[in-house]
């Protein structure tokens, strides 16, 4: 490396200035311009993710939120280099260091990943959509769905809820499905109860659902005569809002 | 060729081509890259129709760790899909310590720099099989320096043998906020090398500070700057850069149209085509 010690450093100082806003003191710097500097950095990551997470930024308290990204920019190494993706590090960095606790939001985590999931499939780089015809069998038949999506499961229903109390009233398990629309790109999500999740996510193994139909009692899903046909039903609602696409040739 | 930076704000309206018309594009490969869905869709739509050119944004030629060779990897893939015409950067640093600031931070105008910087250049230069058309960047205060910005600047394009994107705002906003004089500063550059020119508007915050916010229409004094810059220059492609506060479409033709009528005053056609990079 052609860069020697000094200038390492003082690029260095420079720069853990704007991440911390802390330390001003740099060699041939004119002070009074340097917060510039600080600010402009500050702003792009914090409007990044009051961009990314906008339930949580209206409704967490504004100085939970302050020192949450305050910590995150003066303690965490951003990697990615696509200024988009760098709210994931954000919730990844919540999780792992605990700020549902820390902060007193048990519901935290469950926001930002269902925040996060919306803007990655939004984005996220196009998959292939297997072949499939629209008619087919729904018991005995493969079942094909969207590839772009993301099954989540939180304890709190951040995705109808947004006031404290109210979330935290309703703690249990709960499951959302979120996917992409192809032809418009939107992110749709619908609200899954434990057996469909079940479903979905076996659908999505390529097992038929006869065959997940015979789970059910070791789920403890009390067998009704009218679990397959309400099954049915559903995929059939599903392929509608475009989240069956049809059934393997 | 006087084109326009990409934004999603007004995407559609660049694809319908009725309101505003460029001559070509350019966007960061940053803010396209790995995308799928509604905007890829658009990105193609928007490539179909014009030609483009890529302004990268997370290079950071100035860091002192090494280079990101993964990233160069996508870069270049993502140039080689999109048969992307030229690719500039900027001369400053936009990560240290591996960590990703998203913004450009100044580089020491010191000997030693020069060399760290020149020899990345090199290094993208050879990895990408294409010229690095370096901008020369606003700057609010110098770093520890050691030489005239102008110094380093040029010393840079010698021992790199880049191009330089000369940003007439920037030297303009430059000159302002560190009191020296803008032609006698582009003067001093290598001005054979200028490979690309940007335009864009800024923003005074303070009676002795400009700060370049691309956010406001292009001045007046920068227009004669412009104007008694392309003089003394090869035609090369020249771009509007509007990031904030997008006005009415016809606002942003208006001053693509003035840039393009200083452009054919001095530069002939015949003499753009044969010149131009595009
Ligand atoms: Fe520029």
């Amino acid at each position: 490396m052609h860069l020697s010690a000094e200038t390492y450093n003082i690029q260095q100082a420079f720069s853990r200035y704007c991440l911390t806003g802390k330390n001003r003191r740099i060699t041939g710097v004119q002070p009074d311009r340097l917060s510039w500097y600080r600010e402009m950095v500050f702003n792009i990551l914090t409007e990044a993710l009051e961009a990314a997470f906008p339930i949580a930024y209206a409704n967490l308290p504004q100085r939970k939120w302050d020192s949450m990204t305050q910590d995150f920019c003066s303690h965490h190494a951003c990697k990615s280099y696509q200024l988009w993706k760098m709210p994931l590090e954000f919730y990844t960095y919540a999780v792992e260091h605990s700020w549902d606790e820390k902060y007193d939001i048990p519901y935290l985590n469950d926001l930002l990943s269902f925040e996060w999931a919306e803007l990655e499939l939004y984005n996220m780089e196009d998959l292939p959509t297997p072949a499939f015809v629209p008619q087919g069998n729904w018991l005995h038949d493969v079942i094909l769905l969207n590839p772009e999506y993301r099954l989540l499961a939180f304890k709190y229903p951040v995705q109808k809820e947004t006031t404290r109390r109210k979330l935290l009233q309703q703690v249990g398990a709960w499951f959302v499905l979120l996917y992409r629309i192809p032809v418009t790109g939107q992110v749709q999500f619908v609200e899954l109860s434990p057996w469909l999740a079940f479903v979905a996510e076996q659908l999505y193994a390529g097992i038929t659902l006869s065959d997940i139909l015979e789970y059910a009692p070791q789920l403890n899903i009390t067998v009704t005569d009218t679990l397959a046909s309400d099954t049915i039903t559903f995929l059939r609602e599903m392929q509608t809002r475009q989240l069956v696409l049809g059934f393997q040739p | 060729m006087v084109g326009i930076g990409f934004r999603r704000e007004f995407a559609e309206e660049l694809i319908a081509g009725e309101l505003i018309r460029p001559d070509f594009i350019e966007f960061a490969p940053e803010n396209w890259m790995h995308i799928g869905g509604h905007w890829k869709k658009l990105l193609h739509q928007a490539v179909e129709k014009y030609p483009v050119l890529c302004h990268g944004l997370s290079l950071s030629i100035g860091s002192p760790e090494p280079l990101d060779q993964e990233f160069l990897r996508h870069v270049k893939s993502f140039l080689d899909e999109y048969q992307i015409q030229l690719y500039s950067e900027h001369i400053s640093y936009s990560k240290c310590d591996n960590a990703h600031m998203y913004d450009l931070l100044p580089v020491p105008f010191r000997m030693d720099a020069v060399r760290h910087i020149s020899s990345r250049i090199q290094q993208v230069q050879d990895f990408m099989e294409r010229p690095l058309v370096m901008e020369i960047v606003s700057y609010y205060t110098p770093v520890a320096a050691e030489m005239s910005e102008v110094d380093f600047i040029c010393e840079i394009v010698r021992q790199s043998g880049c191009q330089l994107l000369l940003d007439v705002n920037n030297v303009y906003v430059n000159a302002f906020n560190h009191q020296y004089d803008a032609k006698e500063f582009i003067s001093q550059l290598p001005l054979d090398k200028v490979g690309y020119i940007h335009m864009a508007g800024h923003e005074k915050v303070l009676p002795d500070l400009i700060i370049d916010t691309h956010g406001e229409a292009i001045i007046d004094p920068v227009y004669d700057l412009f104007e008694w810059t392309i003089q003394r220059l090869k035609p090369v492609p020249v771009l509007l850069e509007r990031d904030l506060n997008i006005p009415q479409l016809p606002a942003l033709q208006g001053e693509l149209n003035r840039l393009k009528s200083i452009c054919n005053k001095h530069w002939s056609i015949s003499h753009a085509l044969v010149g131009g990079n595009i």
